[in-house]
């Protein structure tokens, strides 16, 4: 399982599109990585999220790849991966944060 | 990039607390490091399973670039433990903080993977922003 953490503001996507969106990224993980995603969602609650310290409208969409990636390789999926979560949500690319992190060594 | 994640106890920080918070978190990041405001974000939760509290009622974990001194470092600990204390009612010994390093071209955010050290002046003059004075 690919571990994705998601992190979206609480009311700002429906439960219909998290459901979309959770099959998505599993796809997404599955074709890129060779394995589904282990999805885990928190929903900042309302009056609690801040960007540039005005109410936030971010989103953070986090996957650990299985594999060291170069920043070649790397840039096209965080550019996949962030497209998803437009489409998904309608969200503009600059309410998006998405991380792509090389796998844990320890 | 940065996030900041501050977690605490159950009704520990009011809302009322939240935005002043965040204001500072804010300030100090960008004060510290030259990084313009609007990468900045500060995200509260309570009684979450990370950041873990251990022995503390609100701690802040800050995801930062990677590339900061650890001066930096150290000075943005010390100034956000002591802004989520004033600004919460907390003794100081009841805040935590830890930060992490992420590197740049591990993010993608409004669409640009983020500059490397040394590359800010280029990358913030390419996407319209001032390069921050010396």
């Amino acid at each position: 399982m690919i571990m994705c953490n998601c992190v979206v503001q609480a009311g700002q996507i429906s439960a219909e599109i998290e459901a979309a969106l959770r099959d998505s990224l599993s796809d997404f993980s599955q074709r890129r990585f060779g394995a589904p995603a282990e999805i885990t969602w928190l929903a900042i609650p309302e009056h609690s999220g801040f960007t540039a310290s005005q109410p936030s409208t971010s989103s953070v969409v986090s996957m650990r790849a299985p594999r060291i990636m170069t920043r070649d390789e790397r840039e096209p999926l965080l550019r996949e991966l962030c497209a998803i979560w437009a489409d998904n949500t309608k969200c503009t690319l600059n309410e998006i944060v998405g991380v792509i992190s090389d796998p844990v060594t320890e | 990039m940065p996030l900041y994640m501050c977690n605490a106890a159950k009704g520990i920080i009011a809302d009322a607390a939240k935005p002043k918070i965040a204001e500072d978190v804010t300030r100090i990041h960008c004060a510290v490091t030259g990084a313009p405001p609007q990468f900045v974000h500060a995200f509260f939760v309570e009684d979450a399973a990370a950041p873990p509290l251990g022995d503390k009622q609100a701690m802040l974990f800050g995801s930062i670039r990677a590339g900061r001194t650890d001066a930096q470092k150290a000075q943005i600990v010390a100034e956000m433990r002591a802004a989520v204390a004033k600004h919460s009612g907390l003794a100081l010994d009841a805040v935590g903080m830890m930060t992490t390093d992420v590197p740049a071209s591990w993010v993608l955010e409004g669409g640009e993977i983020m500059p490397e050290p040394g590359e800010e002046a280029e990358w913030l003059a390419k996407h319209g922003h001032h390069a921050p004075a010396e």
